[in-house]
């Protein structure tokens, strides 16, 4: 076990390297034994990759880039009594395009920690893939769980390596440990990380907040949680044209996180809207 | 400003999709651009079924407006033991600059074909999948520029079909359209594969109306939507025609027709 | 008032500074060709509009008429082709009119050389001029810009060179009627095949001294394939939230209803 361990990990000082590849050394690597997930990326030849890579793929700072990257977009997560509840939508755009209703934006890093998806689809799946072999071998190493503020604290620093690269994630680390109890840690591709009770994060978190702020309370019950965690992501996914499909719930609790559902949204707000009355602004009336 | 541009392909300099004619006046000084892309048009298409995957493509190589090819496949076979793939069972589709999608597939292909020598066995389409994600995501910085779609049979034997975009982001459905005239072929698919939008006539009034049951499509109507779908992006997108190259996986192998499309 | 209404110059102006793209205008990126024979004159094209990669109109018809025997070809945005020889068909009406002569091709290719010229481009319409009038056989082009050219064979449009390759190859002195259409056509078939801009259908006009011919649908070599399944949905298949019914009797309050009876023109619909 500790040769296969030490094989995957290297010294501190190389552990965190951005490091330029050639095409050669890829194809060398290639026929050996080449750890899956590593850390050296191709770059462009010429001196400003980022600013060429913006203009190549950023839909943002330009509408007519010929590479449209798949966007994620709302995501929450908070904490309270029973745990953390960890929803999302489901929907990704590239441009004015829906390239998917049908996203998992909630990435289970292991049985116990719960990774959510923003922003750049490939640059969450693969980080956090990424994060989840971090959190192994630590486990390995150290012989116990790893912390959530270990862990998020790995992807932050790993993000604020590539600062000003291009990558592009809001994201948020959910688990439980004995240590900390529930823990919520926001993460984004600035670097920026921070713990708390609640966050919304994506094109539509401000309708999210919305709904979640005017109900959170600490002590709410399992039920009453995850029924608000469903109405705001509802809520979002109604008013942003960025988000929508299939309302994605987890429970986080000590023994691990509970998957409860990947509901569609539509009979979720007709339902809401005939049995609760919300939603008036909508009428199928003809009259 | 579509309605300046010279219908003299000539005055226009080479019709290349991402041409970076300058968007001000003649005379100012023009900024040259890294531009390592170019779009070679045509579109591809992958259903899963119960025990079957079709991958489907044309074959028409776009530049502008200019074909260059009337035969260029976009979907292959991964992964056999030779160079003639007769043993693979995985098919990559690759739409989007064709440069970029053979490199991409000679890299998966390559790494498939030393997996099977090392274990003496197929690599899983699952793992395949990973693997491809992994492969796309290491040029991040300096992406492929495709939209790649991995096709083969799971370890319990059902279709499975894998969507990317360019960086690697992925995903398992049960349908996908690639290229040019996925906005065309998409809602077709949505309606006639995952039957969104219909519902059972006379199973109820307003919001009891049941929604059609979602069942995996028989491999002849699968074979039938493909055709169609691409009759349907032929008659509407410039990109799309020439040939319809359609392989179909099955725990048998892998068959290959080859249909003609328009070629106007 | 005259001319264009500039009304919205600045606004549109401020607004694509800001980012907002321009509304994408039908062009025909087209095969447009025309080519004389001993007597008369041939024009063709292909019935292709698109926008962008997107074919707008599969059967369009770039054959505009000038006179009897004047007609042009239109390339360019599909809107000034149209536009400008109807302008133009319409002062060769009354110049014909006032002289009491017979409309000269000359005359229509001055009128749209200055047409043209007058708006520096910005009528996006590239046009071939043919004709037949009392001083002979006339073929012209005409580019937006206002420049004209006056060949025995000419090609015009985004298929202009895959076209000119077949005049290039086949073109001889001294051709008969049918050997000029064949030509013609086979000029825009190549365009149709080799040039994404061009496609469908072959539409040719002769214009000889005693008569014109428009072939619409000369020749038809793309015919739609027909479907292999059918896609019609049971009735009910369309969820409905609510319904209302308005009778004849009540709409009848507000718009005047006259009854039409149902012939045998049934909208063109999918099996």
């Amino acid at each position: 076990m500790d040769s296969l361990v030490s094989r995957y990990s290297r010294p501190a000082y190389e552990e965190n390297e951005v490091a330029f590849r050639d095409e050669e050394q890829q194809d060398l690597e290639l026929m050996g034994a080449a750890p899956p997930l590593s850390l050296k990326f191709a770059m462009p030849p010429i001196a400003q990759p980022s600013s060429w890579l913006r203009a190549a793929t950023d839909d943002r700072s330009n509408p007519d880039c010929p590479i449209k990257i798949a966007h994620g977009t709302t995501t929450l997560a908070f904490r309270f009594q029973g745990g953390i509840i960890v929803a999302t939508d489901s929907r990704a755009t590239a441009g004015n395009w829906i390239a998917s209703q049908t996203v998992k934006k909630v990435i289970e890093i292991n049985s116990v920690l719960l990774g959510t998806m923003a922003g750049g689809a490939a640059d969450c799946q693969y980080w956090l893939a990424w994060l989840g072999m971090q959190c192994r071998l630590h486990e390995l190493r150290h012989k116990r769980r790893i912390s959530v503020a270990a862990a998020s604290k790995i992807l932050a620093n790993l993000v604020y390596n590539y600062k000003g690269m291009g990558l592009s994630m809001g994201t948020m680390c959910a688990g439980v440990t004995k240590e900390e109890g529930p823990a919520l840690y926001y993460v984004d591709s600035d670097g920026t990380r921070l713990a708390g009770n609640l966050f919304c994060v994506g094109s539509g978190q401000t309708f999210a907040y919305g709904v979640l702020d005017a109900e959170y309370r600490y002590d709410l019950s399992d039920e009453e949680a995850v029924e608000l965690g469903r109405r705001s992501i509802l809520a979002a996914t109604h008013r942003d044209a960025y988000s929508g499909g299939f309302i994605n719930l987890y429970h986080v609790k000590e023994a691990g996180w509970v998957k409860l559902g990947f509901e569609d949204t539509n009979p979720i707000f007709w339902k809401t809207k005939l049995e609760k009355g919300e939603f008036t602004n909508v009428t199928a009336d003809l009259n | 400003m579509a309605a300046m541009f010279s219908q003299n392909p000539v005055m226009n300099g080479p019709n290349y999709s991402f041409s970076d004619a300058p968007r001000t006046a003649n005379g100012e000084f023009r900024e040259h651009r890294f531009n390592p892309y170019s779009d070679n048009g045509g579109s591809t298409l992958a259903i899963a079924g119960a025990d079957f995957t079709i991958v489907a493509g044309d074959t028409r190589s776009t530049s502008g407006y200019s074909i260059n090819s009337r035969y260029t496949p976009k979907v292959f076979k991964i992964g056999g033991t030779t160079s003639s793939q007769d043993d693979a069972t995985i098919l990559l589709s690759v739409v989007g600059f064709a440069a970029d999608g053979e490199a991409l597939r000679d890299r998966l292909d390559a790494i498939c074909k030393i997996y099977r020598y090392r274990h003496g066995k197929p690599m899983s389409v699952t793992a395949c999948a990973k693997r491809l994600s992994t492969i796309l995501y290491q040029k991040r910085f300096f992406p492929y520029y495709v939209h790649a779609i991995l096709g083969g049979l799971d370890e319990e034997g059902k279709g499975a079909v894998f969507s990317y975009d360019p960086v690697g982001s992925y995903e398992r459905e049960q349908c996908r359209a690639g290229g040019a005239a996925a906005s065309l072929i998409t809602p077709f698919l949505d309606n006639q594969v995952n039957f969104k939008n219909q519902y059972v006539p006379g199973s109820g009034t307003g919001h009891d109306l049941k929604e059609r049951e979602v069942v995996p499509l028989v491999r002849r109507d699968a074979e039938i939507l493909v055709k169609d779908a691409f009759d349907g992006a032929v008659e509407r997108h410039i990109e799309v025609g020439d040939g319809l190259q359609m392989m179909t996986i099955t725990k048998d192998g892998i068959e290959e027709v080859l249909l003609p499309l328009k070629r106007d | 008032m005259a001319g264009f209404d500039f009304t919205n110059y600045n606004r549109n102006a401020a607004l694509h500074a800001r980012g907002v793209p321009l509304p994408k205008a039908t062009s025909t990126g087209t095969t447009i060709v025309g080519c004389i024979f001993d007597g008369g004159v041939v024009i063709a094209a292909d019935t292709r509009a698109t926008s962008g990669p997107i074919v707008a109109d599969k059967n369009c018809e770039k054959l505009h008429y000038i006179a009897p025997q004047i007609w042009c070809a239109g390339a360019g945005t599909a809107a000034d082709t149209e536009f400008t020889t109807a302008i133009i068909s319409s002062n060769l009406e009354l110049h014909a009119l006032s002289t009491g002569r017979k409309p000269r091709v000359v005359t229509c290719m001055t009128m749209l050389k200055q047409h043209l010229f007058r708006y520096q481009g910005h009528i996006g319409a590239y046009l071939v001029v043919a004709g037949v009038d009392p001083t002979g056989v006339h073929l012209f082009t005409v580019h937006a810009h206002g420049s004209t050219d006056k060949l025995p064979y000419v090609t015009m449009g985004s298929g202009s060179l895959a076209a000119m390759s077949v005049f290039e190859s086949q073109w001889k002195p001294n051709l008969g009627r049918d050997d000029a259409v064949k030509l013609c056509s086979d000029a825009i078939l190549s365009g149709i095949f080799n040039d994404l801009g061009s496609g469908s259908n072959v539409d040719v006009a002769v214009i000889t001294a005693d008569k014109t011919e428009l072939k619409r649908g000369f020749v038809r070599p793309n015919e739609r394939s027909a479907k292999l399944k059918s896609y019609a949905f049971p009735k009910g298949t369309t969820a409905v939230l609510n319904e209302k019914i308005i009778s004849k009797n009540d709409i009848g309050r507000y718009v005047s209803v006259t009854e039409v009876s149902v012939g045998e023109e049934a909208m063109e619909i999918d099996a």
